[in-house]
C-alpha cells in the first residue's frame, strides 16, 4: 500500500478527478478501499484473485508469497486517455517502488 | 569504559539506529528505495565491532557480544536485500506506445470493471501491488 498512500498524497484535488488510479491485487479488495476510503483517496481496487489479467501482463513472481504461491511484481503503469503506455515500472527489488514524483511527472507530460 | 567497550556499544547503537529508521522511515521515498542502506549499516556495525573485539584487553564478552549481533545482520539483510527481495526480470507485455491487453475484473463492490472503459475518457495509472500488507 506504501506505494498507493505516496501516490494519493502527492496528487492535487484536481489531478484526482482527471486521473483514474486503478489498483490491481490478487487479495480481496474490500480491506484496500476501506484504508483508501479512510485516507481519502480515490482509487479504484479490482481483484485479480487467480491472477489471471497479472499472469497475462507478464507480471507474475512465481513461488514468492509468505506460503510459496505466485504473487504479482509490484509494477506501475501510465496510460493515457487513448489506453496507450505511455511510462511504466516493474521493480526488481520488492522494497522498492516508483518514486511517486516520477509516476506525476508521467501523468502530467500526457 | 574502555575503548573496546565504547566501540561495542556504538556498533549496537548503529545497528538499532539502522533498523529503527528504516521501519519509521518506509514512507519517505529515499529511504524506502535504497534498502542497501541499511545493509551498509550492519556493514559499518560490524567493521566497528570487530575493531572492540581486537582491541579488547580485560572484558571480551561486550565486544564478541556486539560482533555477534553485528555480523548475523549484516548477514541476515545482505541476503534478504540482494536474494531474497529480488524480482526476477522476466519479459511483460508493456511496451511505451502501445496499448496493453484490456481485461474485466470486480471492483470492491463487486462492480466488473474493464480497462476499455476508461478510453476516450480518461488516463489511468494502473497499479499492480501485492495485497494490504
Amino acid at each position: 500500500m506504501a506505494e498507493l498512500q505516496g501516490l494519493g498524497a502527492n496528487l492535487s484535488e484536481a489531478e484526482k478527478a482527471g486521473v483514474e488510479i486503478v489498483a490491481v491485487s490478487p487479495d480481496p479488495n474490500e480491506r484496500s478501499q476501506k484504508l483508501a476510503e479512510g485516507l481519502r483517496l480515490g482509487y479504484r481496487f479490482l481483484t485479480d484473485r487467480d491472477l489471471a489479467v497479472t499472469r497475462r501482463y507478464g507480471l507474475v513472481h512465481a513461488h514468492a508469497g509468505p506460503n510459496g504461491e505466485d504473487v504479482p511484481r509490484p509494477a506501475t503503469v501510465v496510460l493515457d486517455r487513448d489506453g496507450v503506455v505511455r511510462w511504466f515500472s516493474v521493480t526488481r527489488n520488492f522494497q522498492v517502488r516508483p518514486d511517486p514524483d516520477h509516476v506525476l511527472r508521467a501523468v502530467r507530460a500526457l | 569504559m574502555t575503548v573496546s567497550t565504547k566501540l561495542a556499544a556504538l556498533s549496537v547503537v548503529i545497528v538499532i539506529a539502522a533498523v529503527a529508521g528504516y521501519a519509521l522511515l518506509l514512507r519517505v521515498v529515499i529511504v524506502r528505495n535504497h534498502p542497501e542502506g541499511y545493509v551498509i549499516a550492519f556493514a559499518l556495525a560490524t567493521a566497528l565491532a570487530a575493531l572492540a573485539v581486537a582491541r579488547a584487553r580485560a572484558r571480551r564478552w561486550p565486544a564478541w557480544l556486539a560482533l555477534g549481533l553485528t555480523s548475523l545482520l549484516l548477514v541476515g539483510g545482505a541476503w534478504f536485500n540482494f536474494v531474497a527481495a529480488r524480482v526476477p526480470d522476466t519479459p511483460t507485455v508493456l511496451r511505451v506506445g502501445e496499448r496493453p491487453p484490456d481485461f474485466t475484473l470486480p471492483d470492491a463492490a463487486g462492480r466488473e470493471v474493464s480497462l476499455a472503459d476508461y478510453r476516450g475518457k480518461k488516463p489511468v495509472v494502473l497499479v499492480f501491488y501485492r495485497g494490504y500488507w
